[in-house]
């Protein structure tokens, strides 16, 4: 046999993988072949260069790396703990109420809250303070479930929250913010047209006329552009025309919007 | 694989347990019964690093390398991981990113060559010395091939997934660095002891592979 076919069984003649046969194969090679047979006398030679003990100091380093790892995690388990309790129940709550199901409880809470509110009211007939604390409070709820409702995912849920702004005469900072947000940013042309809608009610703040004025140039979908410029011809308001001017030389502008601000700037004027 | 040491390994209990139970108590918060484990593989896991970087204070800190890599990633292991196997992926990773960081310089250095035990023939201790002069003068690569099929006595199936190939690759690459080693052996034999040091340029650390510990 050639040294070349026995260089595939050599490897495991010398872990003592071959059977019988093959055994007797290799070693009969080996018995004429010197190359060969030096290769598997090195092999047997290795064995000559033997183990060395490790020092005993390595035990006790182990036990002080051991130790001090332990010690370790030990305080940083108890600090993790805590810091995880006290986080855990009110991120979960917080997670809780802004999740679909908890925006439902909230409805469902609320009106049954409004039921009851009605009822009072309309038998006592008169504002107590107790009453009026309730109310305020009610208030608060509600413009608490429409902005929780406003940073939903779901379209759908969005516009459940831009309608929730619609029960309150006066709106809180907050929600107001969020609702020009919305106007200016969301993805969905419904949303941004109904939160337009909403705070086509707010026109006493000068924030909201500036963001519907500011919208016109942000804005790239037809519909919503033709929304903004019937808003402000609702509102009058004849600082816009201006801007109205701007929006029509904008190249590439819808022609429909095009018609819609020269109909506005005509009657703004 | 037993070791010497003492200390745990006296608990009867501690030393019916296979590495892979005792292993999993670790896993499970025991950190203590480490112990019984580093009883059993610091002499074994020594021996790895010493014969391929042929530096016993790198060994020696390599080896609580090791032990501290456990340690750290014991979430990882497995029921059904052999832990052998386990221990020698981490070790292999552990020189590497070792060598990473500073360029490995190996050269043979006379007190490397450890003491052949008593009553050993004169010839016999200066071809011992020779051999692990000429190992130490191996690719890295052959070398730790090797190493881990010679001296630490792993199956080659155990070595082809630890090194990331095919069994018969092991067995072409364990035949072809016992070929090199007899040319290195034969050109120290042939050359005037000190000046047959060869370029150790290839010594290049293998390429890490699986877990990430």
């Amino acid at each position: 046999m050639k040294c070349e076919e026995i260089a595939g069984l050599l490897p495991d003649y010398l872990q003592e993988g071959l059977g019988a046969e093959q055994k007797k194969i290799v070693e009969r090679h080996l018995e004429s072949c010197v190359q060969c047979n030096e290769v598997a006398g090195l092999w047997k030679k290795l064995a000559l260069i033997p183990d060395e003990q490790p020092s005993a100091a390595g035990r006790e380093r182990f036990e002080a790396m051991l130790h001090a790892y332990q010690t370790g995690r030990g305080e940083e388990g108890s600090t993790r703990r805590v810091a995880a309790d006290s986080g855990k129940s009110g991120w979960s709550v917080f997670q809780w109420l802004r999740s679909p199901v908890g925006a439902v409880a909230w409805s469902i809470a609320l009106v049954a809250l409004g039921t009851y509110l009605g009822m009072q009211i309309g038998a006592a007939k008169s504002g107590s303070q107790d009453l009026a604390a309730m109310h305020t409070e009610l208030t608060n709820m509600r413009q608490m479930v429409a902005l929780s409702m406003l940073q939903q995912q779901s379209a759908s849920q969005r516009l459940e929250g831009v309608s929730w702004t619609r029960r309150e005469g006066q709106l809180d900072p907050q929600v107001l913010s969020a609702l020009m947000h919305t106007l200016r940013y969301d993805q969905s042309v419904d949303v941004r047209l109904a939160a337009l809608d909403a705070l086509s009610r707010h026109a006493g703040q000068p924030q909201v006329k500036q963001t519907v004025v500011d919208a016109l140039q942000e804005q790239q979908s037809p519909l919503v552009q033709v929304a903004l410029i019937d808003q402000l011809v609702e509102w009058r308001d004849a600082e816009a025309a201006p801007r109205l001017e701007k929006l029509r030389e904008t190249p590439n502008l819808n022609t429909t919007v095009r018609q819609r601000a020269d109909w506005a700037i005509s009657k703004l004027n | 694989m037993q070791g010497q040491d003492a200390g745990r390994e006296n608990d009867p209990r501690m030393q019916s347990e296979t590495d892979e139970e005792l292993m999993l108590q670790v896993r499970d918060g025991a950190g203590e019964t480490l112990g019984v484990l580093f009883d059993r593989y610091h002499t074994p896991l020594y021996n790895f690093y010493a014969k391929l970087t042929g530096d016993r204070t790198l060994s020696e800190d390599l080896v609580q390398e090791v032990f501290l890599r456990i340690l750290r990633h014991r979430n990882t292991f497995r029921m059904g991981t052999p832990f052998r196997a386990w221990i020698y992926q981490i070790a292999r990773n552990a020189r590497i990113d070792h060598f990473r960081k500073s360029r490995p310089e190996v050269a043979f250095e006379p007190e490397m060559a450890p003491a052949v035990a008593q009553g050993d023939p004169a010839q016999q201790q200066q071809e011992s010395e020779l051999l692990h002069r000429a190992l130490m003068e191996l690719p890295e690569e052959k070398r730790e091939l090797l190493v881990l099929c010679r001296f630490q006595e792993l199956p080659y199936e155990e070595v082809a997934r630890l090194v990331g190939c095919g069994v018969s690759t092991v067995k072409v690459r364990i035949h072809r660095a016992l070929q090199e080693l007899r040319e290195v052996f034969h050109q120290l034999q042939a050359a005037p002891a000190g000046s047959a040091q060869r370029n150790t340029r290839q010594n290049i650390p293998p390429r890490r592979i699986g877990h990430e510990v």
